[in-house]
């Protein structure tokens, strides 16, 4: 165990963590023919990304831990690493008390992992045999994964089809056999990656009373990994924002929405919006900090909605719903409402969200 | 109650548990999709008769000088069904082994194998295991047909000394298929490696022809392989009916080639292993 200055005990301690990925460029097919550039050849016009830039946070024992950013800002890699799946360029971190590039396998050992959902199971194999396979790599004797696999599946409530072959299950149940899965070695850390994505409502809220459980009840130390604010909200004592591969934020989430004052947040919710909206609306209100349209998909009935946060964003109500109607947009909505998540993440960031970014 | 530290001390037990599990899998797997085990059963047979029919229109017989001379056997119908069983076992190994580590990747189970605590080398014996005993199935059935069909005569004195052969052959063929595994964990398209290798052994090693058919040059490259020593020690028992210690040398260098392959694999295997978990690699497919 990792104990800070405070002697608080930590599970998880990440110190400068980094990771840079290569990005592979296309040249055609006779590329390999063309003269390389000075650049190319000193490797000075390299194209890299960054998938994460120097993150350091501490994650106390059994503490629910939120990792809540949109698709790319780095939630994966940070998984990956911290499971040892990639081996980080700069930095190291600090899990169960041992070090993920010098202690791989005592690493391995203190995590349960649930990453790429159901897709990463044997189809073709029982539930049963599934588990009793992974089982065997967590040095198990037989007898003991016999044993460990029939009270997870209990625990799962799915005894009664532990014998039928995973195609034949439902997305939200392979969704169980993962989750059932990082459960096999009783580890006191999980790291769990988008747990719920893809479920549906009942699923998604059996999958995170089951999360809570985990935390709550048994003491787990569990660092979860989501793009969906209401999931982060409602299950983990604390929340960091990360996008482009930094730590924007980490505080519990009631104080990251205190950042956002009530009269400083407006949603106004329309069909058909200017396409240049944060353009034409900023004129009309200069001291707000943000303004964003996050475009819903209007086909299906989803309208789009736009933000404006900062300053005295309540005070400009009536000018911006005028200024969209002027341009024909079909206004369902107008709230001057509690900030969530995703308020913190558009002020802090300053990021626009695009459809499918945080939910 | 929740495991405080790190992992258990791997037992012998935990070890052969985790080999067994690997071999299940894969034979549960096999029997998922029957048409695989049918189609290598049938496969062979295709496979040489093409050539006998393709000797008997060149030579217009099955007798010929040349190859008698070449062979040191005029006997060309048991000669290519050796070359044919024996070649099974490349297919298998590296369409088996050396693919499976790209088919775990894009299943999505890799990361999971990869992010595991145990030995990754138990994983990779267990499937070696698993391949051994479906081609050893295979080349049973293989052999049985050729028996009754193709008047191959198989002694109960020379059965031992080939099965030692061809324990030590797989050893050989599963070290090249764990770098081909390696190799796929960057460049990821293991089918057209395997592919490539496939024709590799069947030019440089003498499945079709004597490796004397061969220029020096390609004989030299054809000595590195585990299939040539293989194909020139059972078909001195079986068809030259030599004995055990004419064929010591051939075994002698089999090994020799098996302990150099075996080396290579395990350490190509476990540097890209780390190249790829550096370069982001390990999880693309």
């Amino acid at each position: 165990m990792v104990h800070n200055k405070n002697n608080d005990l930590y599970s998880i301690q990440t110190i400068n963590l980094t990771k840079v990925f290569k990005k592979r460029k296309h040249k055609g097919i006779f590329g390999f023919l063309k003269k390389k550039t000075k650049e190319e050849k000193s490797g000075s016009s390299e194209d890299v990304t960054v998938a994460l830039d120097h993150v350091n946070s501490e994650i106390r024992s059994g503490e629910l831990f939120g990792l809540l950013g949109p698709n790319g800002a780095g939630k994966t890699t940070l998984v990956k690493c911290l499971s040892t799946i990639l081996i980080p360029d700069e930095g190291t971190a600090i899990i169960n008390g041992f070090d993920i590039r010098k202690q791989t396998s005592f690493v391995r050992a203190s995590i349960g992992l649930v990453i790429g959902g159901e897709r990463t199971l044997y189809w073709k194999l029982t539930a049963r045999d599934n588990l009793m396979y992974f089982a065997s790599l967590y040095k198990m004797p037989r007898r003991e994964a016999k044993q460990r696999v029939e009270e997870i599946l209990a625990l799962m409530n799915l005894s009664d089809r532990a014998d039928e072959r995973l195609e034949d299950y439902s997305t939200g149940m392979r969704q169980k056999i993962a989750v059932a899965r990082a459960l096999l070695h009783n580890p006191p850390i999980l790291l769990l990656d988008e747990p719920t994505l893809g479920l549906d409502p009942t699923f998604s809220r059996q999958i995170r009373n089951q999360v809570r459980e985990l935390c709550k009840k048994e003491g787990r130390t569990i660092l979860l990994a989501t793009h969906y604010m209401k999931e982060a909200d409602e299950l983990c004592d604390r929340v960091a924002i990360i996008n482009d591969g930094k730590i924007a934020a980490i505080d519990t989430p009631e104080r990251l929405k205190a950042m956002v004052k009530e009269t400083e947040l407006v949603e106004v919710s329309c069909y058909n919006p200017p396409h240049n909206t944060e353009d034409y609306l900023r004129p009309l209100c200069p001291d707000v900090e943000i303004i964003t349209l996050i475009r819903g998909d209007e086909a299906k009935g989803a309208p789009s909605r736009i933000k404006i946060i900062g300053g005295n964003a309540e005070k400009h109500v009536s000018t911006i719903v005028d200024a969209l109607r002027k341009k024909d947009a079909q206004i369902t909505s107008v709230n001057i409402s509690m900030p969530t998540l995703e308020d913190v993440f558009i002020k802090i960031t300053g990021a626009k969200l695009a459809e499918g970014g945080i939910t | 109650m929740i495991m405080e530290s790190g992992p258990q001390e791997t037992s012998l037990k935990a070890n052969f548990f985790l080999v067994w599990s690997e071999v299940v899998k894969n034979m549960k797997f096999l029997m998922a999709y029957p048409v695989i085990f049918i189609f290598w059963t049938i496969f062979p047979f295709f496979w040489f008769i093409t050539f006998i029919f393709q000797g008997q229109a060149i030579v217009g017989g099955l007798q010929s000088p040349s190859f008698a001379k070449s062979a040191g056997t005029s006997e060309y119908i048991p000669f290519i069904i050796i070359g044919a069983i024996l070649n099974g076992y490349v297919l298998t190994s590296l369409y088996g082994v050396g693919e499976s580590i790209r088919r775990e990747a894009y299943q999505g189970t890799l990361d999971y194998l990869l992010s595991s605590p145990c030995n990754k080398a138990f994983i990779l014996i267990g499937k070696a295991v698993s391949e051994t005993i479906s081609s050893t199935v295979y080349a049973i059935i293989h052999l049985f047909v050729c028996v009754i069909f193709f008047g191959i005569e198989l002694t109960l004195g020379v059965i031992m000394p080939i099965m030692l052969i061809l324990i030590l052959m797989i050893l050989g063929l599963y070290g090249i298929a764990l770098m081909l595994a390696g190799l796929s964990l960057q460049f990821k398209q293991a089918h057209d490696l395997a592919h490539t290798l496939e024709y590799v052994f069947l030019v440089f090693a003498p499945v079709r022809y004597p490796l004397e058919a061969l220029p020096f040059w390609a004989q030299i490259i054809g000595r590195f392989l585990p299939l040539t020593y293989a194909l020139i020690a059972v078909r001195s028992l079986m068809l030259l009916k030599q004995d055990f210690p004419a064929i010591y040398q051939q075994i002698l260098l089999l090994f020799v080639i098996d302990v150099l392959a075996i080396f290579l694999g395990f350490y190509l295997f476990n540097w890209m292993e780390k190249r790829t978990k550096k370069s982001g690699a390990i999880s693309q497919y």
